[in-house]
């Protein structure tokens, strides 16, 4: 018994002084304060590292702007490019470190493009659209009499958000002309988009179920793309001859995700099955047990 | 003591099946799997690409490009782009595969060059055999 | 027939006297109770374990580049790959909570106490490698959610000072988490730390099967104990005997672990499987939310409260030693943990404080 209480006391005594040794080791030594605040402070613990400071805000925020540029930053912050890191300079380009140079054209700066010139501006990126939109009506009116609607005028220029069909509405395009032709669209647009969205939603649902739906995502994306920008064109004809293509290529997808969901049907059962036989397991063994008492 | 084989079989029948609900999962997950578009092989003549041209292909389902480099011969790249899954095109005079959707680029290595997508290209195997190239 | 190859294999073993021995004629105590299979249920666990664990080992590639689309493999195209990747994910989960279960039962029952010290201890090293298994076994599936989950733990030496860095970069194989990471933790999950665990398993049922079961402290039995000065293995004479007495509840128990995991794998698969467990890791993207498994909650939340992280590590280390060696820190005789009120107040007080700790670490 004394043997055993003289253990736990040494034990006892090394710990404390374990304790004491470090944490003077931890007051003493400087250089790991640095390791610790670049690993604990600035380390993403939690929120993903969206770009919330360059010298483009800074300077866009502060009182040195007029104050109509002073809401950019605010408005972005609300916008679907924000959400995916596309900051100031991926559009406007210059340089987002130096703020000398920040605005210099050198290092490629564009400030508020022309009317006229917007399409390309957004075009840098959205390649496949700009093409469709300089073929309509509409890019050929903006660059033949300058005049007509860029890619601004419906989506907005800062707080630009996820496209959808509600932005073809009779508000927006009575600014110009009448509604007739672009409600006809918008009629045919309507079926392929619900059923677009439905099949998002069924991979969303087949994700969540442990389903890997990478491949169809993927394809599913390019079809969505491929019909946007067809629409682009604005030409009902063309989105009419070409939405049974459409819904053709999405019904090929549709077939897969069905396939997902019986193949997830049948391991429900399988595995319900085998939950079953392991109640009756246990009812029996622990009948045979009480039994044997 | 009848009531007592009576449950003794019962446990036993449920032993059994429950060993069998393995077992069939076990010799099914060990059966080789069937290979991927096995026996279709394309075989395309040289002389249709000449040098920096490209052939579009479906390689199993997933469209691809054929390029004919010059100087360092043959590639098969997929077309389907690593960010969203945007089939590239091939664009001729910068020698870059560029993607229509958010303008990533890559290189004819299939390596990302600009732009949003996370990693290079798949790349196909391919053979040469005198006059042509065959895949699969 | 079947007589016949019984019998050329009982004068060959002669097992059926093993059986009578070691099976039937070894008594249990009278009041055991259902607590004291747990041990056998984490036992059935961790053979679920490696057997799943070889079969996904078929089909995964311990590669950065093809880790997650091996698991996409196994689990879209696989036949069945399915049904073991989910038995050993769920199996993970369950496994730890039977051990803690295991561990707070033979608390309780003050099942530690001399001639046990050993097997306690034995205990508490096998409890600490199955979390190391279960650390080890998250990054393999490459998701986003073992990639960041994994560079937060590995975060946590760095809060040592001099050796802290070193040690993180012998973790990582690197700076950061990457396919180095990958392919240390997977040679740790699936060679180095098995034949470790082996062992101390062999060590851990030698001390049990040596020494005997313990009898639970409460209830009307307890003859006046000896004193341990010399070994001696415990005996009941007037106990049941294991086979078929404590047998069919040990079948039992192991029945109803199935069942719960085969519970959940039918009605809430994705419990474990967040969707960030269900996409690619992304080195350039933390996603929100990061945290680790729920048994790693209370020790991650207390880490974050504790505002030096020296002294945060170096309390948790201590504590690490203090549960370990817990045997010779209490070394009081008596076993009935209702009649020490100051023992009992510590055994709920740290029980609720993990809970709360694992709630407060879940938001």
């Amino acid at each position: 018994m004394g043997g055993s209480y003289y253990m736990g006391f040494l034990l006892m005594r090394y710990l404390i002084s374990m304790i004491i040794f470090f944490s003077l080791i931890s007051i003493s030594e400087g250089g790991w304060k640095d390791v610790f605040k670049k690993e604990f402070l600035t380390a993403p613990w939690g929120k993903g590292p969206k770009i919330e400071r360059d010298v483009c805000i800074e300077c866009h925020t502060s009182e040195m702007i007029k104050s109509q540029y002073r809401e950019i930053p605010s408005e972005w912050r609300k916008s679907w490019h924000y959400e995916y890191r596309v900051a100031c300079h991926d559009c406007h380009g210059g340089d987002p470190r130096d703020a000398e140079k920040s605005m210099s054209p050198e290092r490629g700066f564009v400030g508020i493009p022309k009317h006229k010139n917007v399409p390309e501006f957004c075009g840098k990126c959205h390649i496949g659209i700009l093409e469709n939109y300089l073929e309509s009506d509409h890019g050929k009116a903006l660059k033949t009499i300058g005049k007509g609607p860029n890619c601004v005028t419906c989506h907005g220029s800062h707080n630009i958000q996820k496209a959808s069909i509600a932005i073809i509405n009779e508000g927006l395009c009575t600014r110009c002309h009448s509604y007739e032709r672009a409600k006809s669209i918008k009629a045919t647009l309507l079926l392929t988009e619900k059923k677009i969205k439905e099949i998002y939603d069924s991979l969303k649902t087949l994700r969540s179920r442990l389903i890997y739906t990478e491949d169809d995502d993927k394809i599913l994306f390019r079809t969505h793309v491929e019909f946007r920008a067809l629409f682009h064109t604005v030409d009902v004809n063309l989105v009419k001859d070409r939405t049974d293509e459409f819904s053709k290529r999405l019904s090929a997808i549709e077939v897969r995700v069905q396939k997902y969901f019986q193949e997830l049907e049948f391991r429900q059962n399988f595995t319900g099955i085998i939950m079953f036989i392991f109640i009756g397991l246990c009812i029996t063994v622990f009948l045979l047990g009480r039994k044997s008492e | 003591m009848k009531r007592r084989r009576f449950l003794k079989l019962l446990t036993s029948i449920l032993g059994v099946s429950a060993l069998s609900a393995f077992t069939y999962p076990i010799l099914r997950f060990l059966t080789p799997l069937k290979a991927k578009g096995k026996g279709e092989s394309i075989i395309i003549a040289k002389r249709e690409i000449p040098i920096e041209g490209a052939k579009d292909l479906v390689i199993g389902g997933v469209p691809a490009v054929l390029i004919n480099r010059k100087d360092k011969g043959y590639i098969i790249l997929s077309k389907v782009c690593t960010h969203l899954g945007c089939l590239v095109k091939y664009d001729k005079e910068k020698l870059l595969l560029i993607c229509p959707c958010h303008a990533g680029s890559f290189d004819l290595e299939g390596n990302v060059v600009s732009g949003p997508p996370p990693k290079s290209l798949e790349k196909f195997q391919f053979r040469i055999e005198g006059d042509n190239v065959r895949i699969g | 027939m079947v007589q016949r190859i019984r019998e050329w294999i009982e004068i060959r073993t002669g097992i059926s006297e093993l059986v009578r021995s070691q099976l039937i004629g070894y008594m249990v105590p009278r009041n055991i109770n259902i607590f004291y299979s747990l041990g056998i249920v984490a036992f059935v666990a961790y053979i679920i374990q490696a057997i799943t664990g070889i079969f996904l080992l078929i089909y995964y590639a311990p590669h950065e580049d093809h880790a997650f689309k091996s698991i996409q493999l196994i689990m879209n195209t696989v036949p069945y790959g399915w049904l073991f990747r989910l038995m050993h994910v769920v199996g993970s989960n369950l496994m730890v909570a039977v051990v803690f279960l295991h561990m707070l039962s033979v608390f309780f029952l003050q099942a530690y106490k001399k001639p046990r010290e050993l097997t306690w201890v034995i205990g508490a090293l096998m409890s600490l490698i199955t979390l190391t298994f279960c650390l080890s076994g998250y990054l393999l599936p490459w998701s986003q959610l073992s990639y960041w989950a994994t560079t937060i733990v590995t975060t946590m030496p760095t809060a040592f000072p001099v050796i802290g860095d070193f040690f993180t970069k012998l973790l990582r194989g690197g700076e950061q988490v990457s396919g180095v990471t990958l392919n240390r933790f997977f040679a740790v999950h699936v060679a180095f730390l098995p034949p470790l665990m082996l062992i101390l398993f062999g060590i851990h049922i030698f001390l049990v099967c040596r020494i005997g079961f313990s009898s639970p402290p409460f209830g009307k039995v307890i003859e006046e104990r000896k004193e341990w000065k010399e070994f001696r293995p415990e005996s009941y004479p007037d106990g049941h005997p294991f086979y078929p007495y404590f047998f069919s509840k040990e079948a039992f128990m192991i029945f109803l672990y199935f069942l719960a995991m085969f519970f959940i794998i039918s009605f809430a698969p994705a419990l474990f499987l967040p969707a960030d467990a269900n996409t690619p890791a992304d080195p350039l993207n933390t996603p929100e939310h990061v945290r680790p498994e729920w048994y790693f909650l209370a020790p991650y939340q207390m880490f974050k409260l504790i505002p030096n992280k020296f002294l945060g590590i170096i309390l948790q280390i201590t504590l690490v030693i203090l549960f370990i060696l817990w045997p010779f820190f209490d070394r009081l005789k008596e076993n009935n943990i209702l009649k020490r009120p100051r023992l009992l107040v510590l055994f709920l007080g740290v029980l609720s404080l993990w809970a709360v700790l694992t709630i407060w670490g879940s938001y």
